[in-house]
């Protein structure tokens, strides 16, 4: 079953393109990436899909419905974690919790929100007094109140510290462990590739690649890199390299059958290669790749 | 009961904010109910001239305790993204602005009631003759001008300017109502003026005709329902 449902989607804001003829589709129960740099379109995009927008062209569907037209239905199953949103700064995270509360239908206990969230020790604190990654903290708590069908988090843990992300991660790995349905937008392509099973990439407003994870970094090169020998050239190696500091970079489908032949053109020449770090494609590699072929 | 929890919030928030409540009860609370003790004190005509001018002071009070309060805590709430925010829960933006339009009426009553004991206490102004009839009036001025100040919104770029902005309203409303005293207006301006919503008010307390006055503040429901809808800004400018 599809969960969210974007074709042909465009919006612009005074009159500058922010999103063109963008189309994906989320499944139920699953975690999806939207991913790009900034002013990519990425938040335009969340900010119509969780009806805060209009879209000027297209069709989108959230659980079936239009987030615009519907939005009244469409709220009563999503949550929402905005990038940017505030809070009433002298109310304590207890007293947000409740009143966020009074306007959720049948909402999580206050309790078991902040345990989620991991503030339960914090719930006495004034909001003014919780750091940036405490407030990203209580943004899901109250995201997480309504227990949404569909959770649109858009960069959910910009500004925490390790622990807390990882957290957090843990969370929103068991929320779609018991079937919701994830949207995330973030800068960290770790966090990404670590939760989401698909994902789109966007550049001007324009999805650049999309599928699901594994198949989609399966199909992009892995990397050998190793420091240059003295008195070796490029040109002397069996494979084509870049040389990128002191490093030389050999890129390969197969990078652990790229190893070898290096390994043993090396021990063939008496040549030791240190340094050598062998990986497949990650989700930062093809980041980067898309983003140095837009420029 | 998700309108109740938004009239609910804005009403705590209000009396949890001090510097708020100091500008906005305080101050037109001393001016209604100061200015027609001094009157009382210092003019020949004692009572009335008491009564006539806290009659006048009921525009202030619309001004300040619905008018600038609800359009200042809008719009700092819209430049805080708390709007947004509030957008992000099942709430429609209806019940947001009820809630908060609502809450802000309440308030702008409770100082008229407030404020018309007082006068009686300490400067002699009777009480209404007719009850009913000013609760109509200063309950529906409330309403309009709590609904006005949330539409003028759209006009205070940004919310450290909400003071600012609203100050010329305030001022126009007291010099209608002749809340400053007698001062000399051009013969046309004065329709012009009758036409405001919080001279309105005044003009049903102090002659006890409730039709035209209710007339006038339908149609500026409708104005401001009218520019709420075309206007309203949930988030700041971003440009």
């Amino acid at each position: 079953m599809t969960a969210i449902d974007v074709t042909g989607l465009s919006k612009s804001h005074q009159g500058f393109p922010a999103v063109k003829d963008v189309s994906f589709e989320v499944a139920e129960g699953t975690i999806f990436a939207l991913l790009g740099r900034n002013g990519a379109g990425k938040t335009t995009t969340v900010e119509v899909l969780a009806g805060f927008q209009r879209a000027d062209g297209g069709t989108v569907r959230v659980l079936g419905l239009d987030p615009w037209a519907e939005r009244a239905a469409a709220r009563r199953r999503v949550g929402i974690m905005l990038q940017e949103a505030g809070f009433f700064p002298d109310l304590t995270v207890a007293r947000t919790v409740d009143t966020w509360r009074d306007f959720t239908a049948a909402p999580r206990p206050r309790d078991e929100a902040l345990e989620l969230a991991g503030l339960a020790g914090r719930s006495a604190t004034k909001v003014r007094q919780l750091s940036g990654g405490e407030k990203r903290r209580l943004d899901l708590a109250l995201a997480l109140l309504g227990r949404p069908d569909v959770l649109f988090l858009d960069e959910p843990t910009a500004g925490m510290d390790p622990e807390a992300r990882a957290t957090t991660w843990e969370v929103v790995r068991d929320l779609a462990g018991q079937g919701t349905t994830v949207l995330l937008t973030t800068h960290y392509l770790e966090e990404a590739q670590r939760l989401a099973s698909a994902l789109a990439i966007m550049d001007r407003g324009e999805i650049v690649a999309s599928g699901g994870m594994a198949e989609t970094l399966a199909a992009r090169s892995g990397r050998v890199a190793f420091r240059m020998p003295a008195r070796v050239r490029p040109a002397d190696l069996p494979l084509p390299v870049t040389l990128e500091g002191g490093s030389a970079v050999c890129r390969a489908e197969d990078p652990d059958l790229a190893a070898q032949t290096l390994l043993s053109w090396a021990a063939s020449r008496g040549v030791r290669l240190s340094g050598l770090e062998v990986r497949t494609a990650t989700l930062e590699d093809l980041f980067l790749d898309l983003s140095r072929s837009a420029r | 009961m998700s309108m109740a929890a938004t009239y609910r919030l804005g009403t705590r928030l209000f009396w949890r904010d001090k510097s708020m409540v100091f500008a906005s009860v305080i101050t037109p609370v001393g001016l209604a109910v100061g200015m027609p003790a001094l009157m009382r004190n210092v003019t020949s005509d004692g009572a009335a001239a008491a009564t006539h001018i806290f009659q006048g002071t009921l525009a202030l009070l619309l001004a300040i305790t619905a008018f600038m309060n609800v359009a200042v805590a809008l719009a700092g709430r819209r430049d805080q993204l708390i709007l947004k925010r509030l957008r992000a829960t099942r709430l429609t933006d209806a019940q947001i602005l009820t809630g908060q339009i609502a809450g802000t009426a309440t308030q702008a009553v409770a100082m008229i009631v407030l404020c018309t004991l007082a006068v009686h206490l300490v400067a002699d102004v009777p009480l209404p003759a007719n009850p009913l009839a000013f609760a109509t009036v200063t309950i529906a001025g409330s309403a309009v001008l709590s609904l006005l100040g949330a539409a003028y919104t759209a006009a205070i770029p940004r919310a450290e300017l909400a003071a600012a902005f609203t100050t010329p309203v305030f001022l126009v409303a007291g010099v209608s109502a002749g809340a400053m005293g007698s001062i000399p207006l051009p013969s046309w301006l004065r329709p012009v003026l009758d036409l405001l919503p919080t001279t309105a008010v005044v003009d049903a307390v102090r002659t006890g005709d409730l039709v035209v006055p209710l007339l006038v503040l339908a149609g500026w429901t409708l104005a401001g329902l009218a520019a709420i809808r075309l206007w309203f800004r949930w988030e700041p400018r971003r440009s």
